[in-house]
């Protein structure tokens, strides 16, 4: 019983590090490679005369650490936006008593339905006027938006969960709603704030086409259309475009595992046992 | 109550000697919106060359996406909002015409001197007529590009043969040489085949050769035998294993980068790629790349699509005769020399090609220019993107075996129909 | 209806809550697709020279219904949607239980997890896009070495849908793993204890505890998964521009290529419209799922 367990654990840990890492590794090897090592047939799975060139590349010929600071604030900033309205939201449509509530939850949804292609002109129109292009804000604001329809779910599938009997007891302790929202219920909740914090950080990560537009000085640029940069109609540079995201996904990635593991687990498993 | 009395006196001379100043340096400010794969760097230098001879002006520059589409996402948006937030862009060849149908570029006629006719014909032709719309000059030629036929001159010389004039020709000689090499990654021909702008060029070249275009006298012209001659070509570069089986995955720096490496012998490719056969690093063909007019179906006739970019100046600049005389020095000849001699970009001038200081730069452009004059542009209409959709998509689906040639026909038909109005 | 005081209080309080949710929609949204919906009933076609828009009614939605790439188009959004998105949802499912197993090196799994994620769509389709790669993609690699023969993954309809399929599974499954993960996580341990000492096997316990309690995480997982699968562009962009032909191009590359190359305001609008309105209908039975799950209040 306890070796077929720990069969399971380990080929559980295979398994997930083989489908996220494969990818990743194979990218690295690439970016180790020169373009014709690239294109030789067939094809080398080891970088055969490994080289630095690319990496080198990448950092001088953009300002790749500016592409990813940028991305970093704008994907942190909205995220503290979309999961504030969206807590606040969740919170008002599951507890309180708010008449046409399935209007407000379908509206929210609505929102995400929109393609973003689409509504880009009138956008751009309304950043204009508001002296938003080529400012973090520019990208906040409508990255928030892009959010909250995914934190505001999320978190009332959570905050569903907490029973309303520990509220009350708060209440009856002496604690205002609100006092009750911030004591009992965040705690409790907080894998679901946590994931939705998440959710709304990588949504701002991926976004390119809005960034494309409303971001064009190229101190501004977020990541995504930072590294196309390198790349044109007549310039594929795949080992440059490899290094250049080697450079910039890696860390963030590792920070983010190090926070989940450390910051998550260590509440969930204070929080939910109790 | 001393000290604060001091430092509003000084705060409000200071804030005047700041708004003095300001009135003077800020007479004029323009913004320049170059795409990143339009050599942002020489355009810089041009622009500081600029400022420095006009006192009063400012020019910025703003670099956008490096490809054409995401330069276009961006023009696209920004002119439709009718922003003035550009007064000058460049603008690919091929867009020019549908950016002065939607108003966005202003016509330069009356800032040009008082024969804008004859200040259009010092230009090389196909840009004068491209850049000129109902007697309206809509933007100004920049730099040049075609498609070149790339061949190895190595092994052509070691089979004793010259660059091929015909395509059966061109068959020939891969066979021969294939042969000869035993090597199993070497191609004989490779072009633009994924559904992308290129492959407009490899619909377009094998019909303008076959002796028609896509309109003849402004008619859609797709019954005519020339127009089935590329899907003929294709076929027969197919059969005879002259082209990647692949061809309908392949986009413009992949032709590039294999030929680089060595695995091609003859390409039809944009100009940019002789550089970088000559210089990147790792090239195999360093020293052995020769260039010539594409080849025809009979010899001497080899036609070639046109490229390259045009300076237009914002409908919605607030400063246009400022923008106008940027855009006039940007398609100079002396920019155009800069841009030949620091960076490989060919001259819009055919005198250039003479030039001793280009030529000692670029010693191939000797041989460039009869392939310029050999070029031909694509259609040019404001709905030139759908023309372009159309001729791209079935040409790629016929590549990929998905359509006949009967089928992609008739889809181009149903596409380009209402485009030309019949 | 008299409502009581702590009634009336709650409800206020209610509002203020939504308040900043409803501030950030009013400044971002309201008026675009205001303009949006406006647009798609006026003829404004920037190519054709007519530069002011001209109110024509429906004839947008006229043209949209006989247009037959609107309809190939949805049916390859549709194709993508109904192989991603369950497939999706099962990878996304296993990975999260797996991943809930690992007990040490914890922070490793979780790096493998978020990789697929981090990396934004557009790499992810340039990076598959290299992995089916004719002549240098590591697929065709190694189906060579393993005595099979290559195949033309981008340029065949069939396979360029397997292709894209497979990149935005990989994508998005992680996706789901984070929300399935999270959910996974707040299911008190109790109920497990209290399954086993009753004697429930592996399988009892996921069927009767696990899927239940997760219930509520799979449907905002399926519902995010649904609506931007709907919306699907920058893979089978970066992947094969819609290629062979039309056959790989989505909705959301048809509304861009009608607006963006083809400067047709208009009709983009009226397409992108009918995009919307086909998501609404798509999701409202998931909608009705999580009106039933919401505990009256």
């Amino acid at each position: 019983m306890k070796i077929s367990h720990n069969v399971v654990v380990w080929g559980a840990a295979i398994l997930i590090t083989v489908n996220g890492f494969f990818p990743a590794l194979w990218i690295l090897f690439t970016a180790l490679k020169s373009e014709t090592e690239l294109a030789h047939i067939p094809i080398t799975w080891l970088p055969q005369a490994p080289t630095l060139a690319n990496f080198i590349s990448a950092f001088s010929e953009q300002p790749l650490l500016r592409f990813t600071l940028n991305s970093v604030i704008v994907a942190a900033g909205s995220t503290v936006i979309a999961v504030f309205a969206g807590a606040c939201a969740a919170y008002a449509l599951v507890r309180l008593r708010i008449p046409g509530r399935g209007l407000v939850l379908s509206t929210l949804l609505a929102v995400s339905m929109f393609p973003l292609i689409a509504l880009m002109v009138p956008l751009f129109q309304i950043f204009r006027s508001l002296h938003l292009l080529n400012t973090y804000m520019g990208l906040i604001l409508p990255y928030s938006v892009l959010s909250l329809p995914v934190c505001t779910l999320v978190l009332i599938s959570f905050f569903q969960d907490i029973p309303a009997d520990l509220e009350n007891a708060a209440m009856i302790d002496g604690c205002s709603r609100l006092g009750a929202l911030w004591r009992v219920v965040v705690p409790l909740s907080t894998p679901g704030i946590l994931t939705a914090a998440l959710l709304a950080f990588v949504n701002s990560w991926d976004e390119f086409l809005l960034a494309l537009t409303i971001n064009t000085r190229l101190s501004m640029r977020t990541l995504p259309v930072g590294i196309t940069l390198y790349q044109s109609e007549y310039a594929d540079r795949w080992p440059v475009v490899m290094a250049a995201l080697v450079i910039a996904i890696v860390p963030v990635s590792l920070l983010i595992a190090l926070f989940q593991d450390r910051v998550v687990g260590g509440l969930t498993q204070g929080g939910l046992k109790g | 109550m001393k000290k604060l009395l001091i430092s509003t006196l000084l705060a409000g001379v200071a804030s005047f000697g700041l708004t003095f100043a300001g009135a003077q340096a800020a007479d004029i400010t323009l913004h320049v919106f170059v795409g990143g794969n339009a050599r942002p760097d020489l355009v810089t230098k041009l622009l500081s060359d600029f400022d420095a001879k006009n006192p009063g002006i400012t020019s910025k520059i703003e670099v956008g996406g490096a490809t054409s589409e995401q330069q276009s996402n961006y023009l696209n948006t920004v002119l439709s909002s009718q922003d003035d937030a550009i007064d000058v862009y460049l603008v690919d060849i091929v867009r020019t015409s549908e950016n002065a149908a939607a108003g966005w570029s202003a016509p330069l006629n009356k800032y040009l001197g008082s024969d804008p006719k004859k200040f259009m014909s010092r230009y090389l032709a196909a840009y004068s007529n491209a850049d000129v719309v109902d007697g309206k000059v809509i933007a100004l030629p920049f730099f040049a590009d075609a498609q070149f036929l790339y061949y190895r001159q190595d092994l052509l010389k070691k089979y004793g043969l010259t660059p091929p004039a015909t395509w059966d020709e061109m068959i020939a000689d891969g066979k021969k040489i294939e042969a000869g090499e035993k090597n199993p990654n070497l191609t004989t021909f490779s072009t633009a085949g994924a559904p992308i702008e290129g492959t407009v060029c490899t619909y377009l070249v094998p019909m303008w050769d076959a002796g028609s275009d896509l309109t003849v006298n402004g008619k859609l012209a797709l019954d005519t035998a020339a127009a089935k001659k590329p899907f003929e070509l294709f076929t027969q570069l197919k059969t005879e294993k002259a082209i990647p089986v692949n061809l309908a995955e392949i986009a413009t720096d992949r032709i590039r980068t294999d030929f680089q490496a060595g695995n091609t012998v003859f390409a039809m490719l944009w100009v940019y790629a002789y550089n970088l056969f000559q210089t990147q690093q790792d090239s195999k063909v360093k020293g052995v790349v020769g260039v010539g007019t594409l080849p025809g179906f009979t010899a001497g006739k080899g036609y070639t699509c046109i490229g390259g970019w045009q300076v237009a100046v914002s409908s919605f600049s607030k400063h246009k005769a400022a923008a106008a005389k940027l855009a006039m020095f940007m398609a100079s000849e002396s920019s155009s020399k800069t841009l030949a001699v620091s960076g490989s970009l060919l001259p819009v001038f055919s005198t250039l090609y003479k030039d001793p200081d280009v030529v000692k730069a670029n010693p191939w452009f000797a041989g460039a220019l009869p392939v310029l004059l050999s070029s031909k542009a694509r259609p040019v209409t404001p709905r030139y993107g759908e023309v372009s959709e159309a001729l791209r998509t079935n040409m790629n689906a016929y590549l990929a075996g998905t359509k006949t040639a009967d089928a992609a026909l008739a889809d181009m038909k149903a596409k380009l129909q209402p485009v030309f109005g019949q | 209806m008299a409502l009581s005081e702590l009634e009336r209080s709650e409800r206020r309080l209610g509002y203020l809550l939504l308040l900043p949710a409803v501030l950030l929609l009013a400044t971002i949204v309201v008026y675009p697709v205001f303009d949006l919906v406006r647009t798609s009933f006026y003829q404004l076609n920037l190519t054709t020279g007519l530069l002011h828009p001209r109110f024509t009614g429906l004839a947008n939605y006229a043209r949209a219904f006989a247009d037959h790439q609107l309809l190939e188009s949805a049916l390859a959004t549709i194709l993508l949607t109904v192989i991603s998105v369950p497939s999706a949802l099962v990878t996304g499912l296993a990975l999260a239980l797996l991943a809930d197993q690992v007990k040490g090196a914890r922070w490793f799994v979780r790096l493998a997890l978020l990789m697929p994620w981090m990396l934004p769509l557009v790499f992810v389709g340039l990076v598959f896009h290299w992995f089916f790669d004719y002549r240098l993609g590591i697929v065709n690699d190694i189906l060579v070495r393993m005595g099979l023969s290559a195949l033309q993954w981008l340029s065949s309809p069939a396979l360029a849908f397997i292709g894209i399929s497979l990149a935005i599974i990989w994508k998005t499954s992680a996706f789901v793993a984070m929300i399935l993960l999270a959910g996974l996580q707040s299911i008190p341990k109790y109920l497990y204890e209290a399954a086993e000492i009753d004697g429930a096997g592996t399988l009892t316990k996921f069927r009767y505890i696990t899927l239940p309690m997760l219930r509520p995480s799979i449907l905002v997982a399926l519902i995010f998964r649904t609506i931007t699968s709907i919306q699907t562009f920058d893979i089978p962009y970066a992947m094969t521009n819609g290629g062979p032909g039309n056959s790989t191009e989505t909705l959301a590359m048809f509304v861009r290529k009608t607006s963006i190359d083809f400067l047709d305001f208009g009709y983009g609008s009226a397409l992108a419209t009918l995009m919307f309105i086909g998501s609404m209908l798509a999701t409202s039975v998931y909608l009705k799922h999580v009106q039933r799950d919401a505990p009256e209040g």
